[in-house]
């Protein structure tokens, strides 16, 4: 009875995965903004997305990325565990597969999984055998322009016993990100995402960028 | 050279149909005019209108176009006129032209002026000959002093424009492509993040539960507004009791 339940969940997420109605990709385009020009940005988000009357929400997030070795794979398995501090909700654990940078497409595409999660996650993690890779905060605001998700962030370092003082935030910018996402197929977004990206212009430049290709580790 | 010539009879072709459907919806709008003038309501007369102006578009679209050919570079000559009846011109113009003479050719030919622009034309003369050589001298002096006052006021218009784009310019500077490189590579690959994790793995490389502890002490440690206050006074004792009181907040 419960084989043929699993091969019945099974089969059903094939179907939705077949009928396209998993939102599995994630269109992103990055960019920052100086510190001193947020206010600028933010008000300019604000007229432009659809929360145009209430103030601009805020979010706090604390963004744990864990990776898993795996014998067979030279590149780890990367995961990350993502918790809201200002609110209790639920942890949030999320794939992100490798960026295409696809020359035709007017955006970065990854895959990308999202799955709403206990608390218990980071230890369930760890016994199949994950690892600490780096953590980090995230705080600013987040805008919605129909399906399209703007977070304007300040990135720090989670203080820890070996940090040193006054270092924790990573650069004197705000991380900009517009992303989507959307099941497989839906290519028209990136244009739309374009389109908003250069109404953003000059005052935040939001590219396709691929990390692996900024240089590598320290 | 052919394919020019072949464009040309193209757009020719495409011009005079369009004429022939402009004539024929005026037509039809003259004879509703004449037969139907009692019972023919506001609607019926504006979509006559509609029709006829939407020809019009449709031929200014076809001289407007790219591929034709420049007419106005073409030349029409009249090489003969007569006073005579031209039967072959009347059945041509359906009645309208009996005589190719001197006295049409000048209107059908637009070898002079429009009417209305002849007179103005006349008018302008008259005016300019009535003049006498000190009130034109006057008058000139007097034009050249407002074209240069409002020079003038264009160029100042101009440099405050230029002034106000560069110092814009200097604004401009709201991001920098260094910090998006950083900021991008930290949230992806943990670039400038890691140095603390490094610490710790190095330091308990043994303890296989090493990774999980770091992962999850700072789950507690962090509170709403927490990272603020660390920032704000960066004190060893702060840090160190945070997680001690978060642990009940955790549990609970």
């Amino acid at each position: 009875m419960q084989m043929t339940q699993i091969t019945n969940s099974k089969e059903l997420l094939s179907t939705a995965l077949q009928s396209r109605i998993i939102p599995n990709q994630e269109f992103l385009l990055q960019g920052s903004i100086l510190d001193s020009a947020v206010d600028h940005l933010i008000h300019r988000l604000r007229g432009l997305c659809d929360t145009v009357d209430a103030s601009p929400e805020q979010f706090h997030d604390l963004e744990v990325c864990l990776s898993l070795r795996q014998p067979t794979q030279t590149a780890p398995l990367m995961l990350r565990v993502r918790r809201a501090l200002d609110r209790d909700s639920p942890f949030q654990l999320r794939y992100i597969g490798q960026p295409e940078l696809d020359r035709s497409r007017p955006t970065l595409v990854r895959s990308s999984i999202d799955v709403g999660c206990t608390s218990t996650i980071l230890d369930f993690l760890t016994e199949l055998g994950c690892r600490l890779d780096f953590e980090y905060v995230s705080r600013g605001y987040i805008f919605r322009k129909g399906r399209m998700k703007i977070t304007v962030s300040k990135i720090k370092a989670v203080p820890g016993k070996q940090q040193e003082i006054g270092s924790e935030t990573v650069s004197q910018s705000y991380l900009v990100e517009l992303s989507v996402l959307a099941p497989n197929g839906q290519d028209s977004i990136g244009d739309e995402m374009r389109i908003f990206a250069e109404q953003l212009k000059p005052l935040v430049q939001l590219e396709k960028i691929d990390y692996k290709r900024l240089g590598g580790l320290p | 050279m052919q394919r020019e010539e072949k464009q040309m009879e193209m757009t020719l072709d495409a011009i005079l149909s369009r004429l022939n459907d402009l004539k024929m919806s005026i037509g039809g709008m003259i004879q509703k005019l004449e037969t139907e003038y009692e019972i023919i309501n506001w609607p019926t007369f504006l979509d006559n209108f509609a029709i006829i102006s939407s020809h019009l578009t449709g031929l200014s679209k076809i001289l407007a176009k790219e591929v034709c050919p420049p007419l106005r570079n073409r030349t029409v000559l009249p090489l003969m006129l007569s006073q005579d009846r031209d039967e072959s011109l009347i059945n041509l113009t359906q009645g309208r032209v009996p005589v190719f003479s001197h006295d049409i050719v000048p209107d059908y030919l637009r070898t002079k002026p429009d009417p209305i622009t002849e007179q103005k034309l006349i008018q302008g003369e008259q005016k300019a000959a009535n003049l006498t050589a000190e009130v034109a001298m006057k008058q000139v002096t007097q034009y050249n002093k407002v074209v240069s006052h409002v020079l003038d006021m264009v160029c100042k218009a101009r440099e405050e424009w230029e002034i106000e784009s560069s110092t814009r310019a200097g604004i401009q500077q709201t991001s920098s492509m260094a910090d998006t490189h950083a900021l991008v590579s930290a949230v992806g690959m943990g670039k400038g993040l890691k140095a603390n994790v490094s610490l710790n793995v190095a330091t308990g490389s043994a303890n296989m539960m090493v990774p999980p502890l770091r992962a999850s002490a700072p789950m507690t440690s962090v509170s709403p507004g927490g990272v603020g206050q660390i920032n704000k006074a960066p004190s060893g004792i702060k840090t160190n009791i945070k997680p001690a009181m978060q642990v009940h907040q955790f549990t609970r």
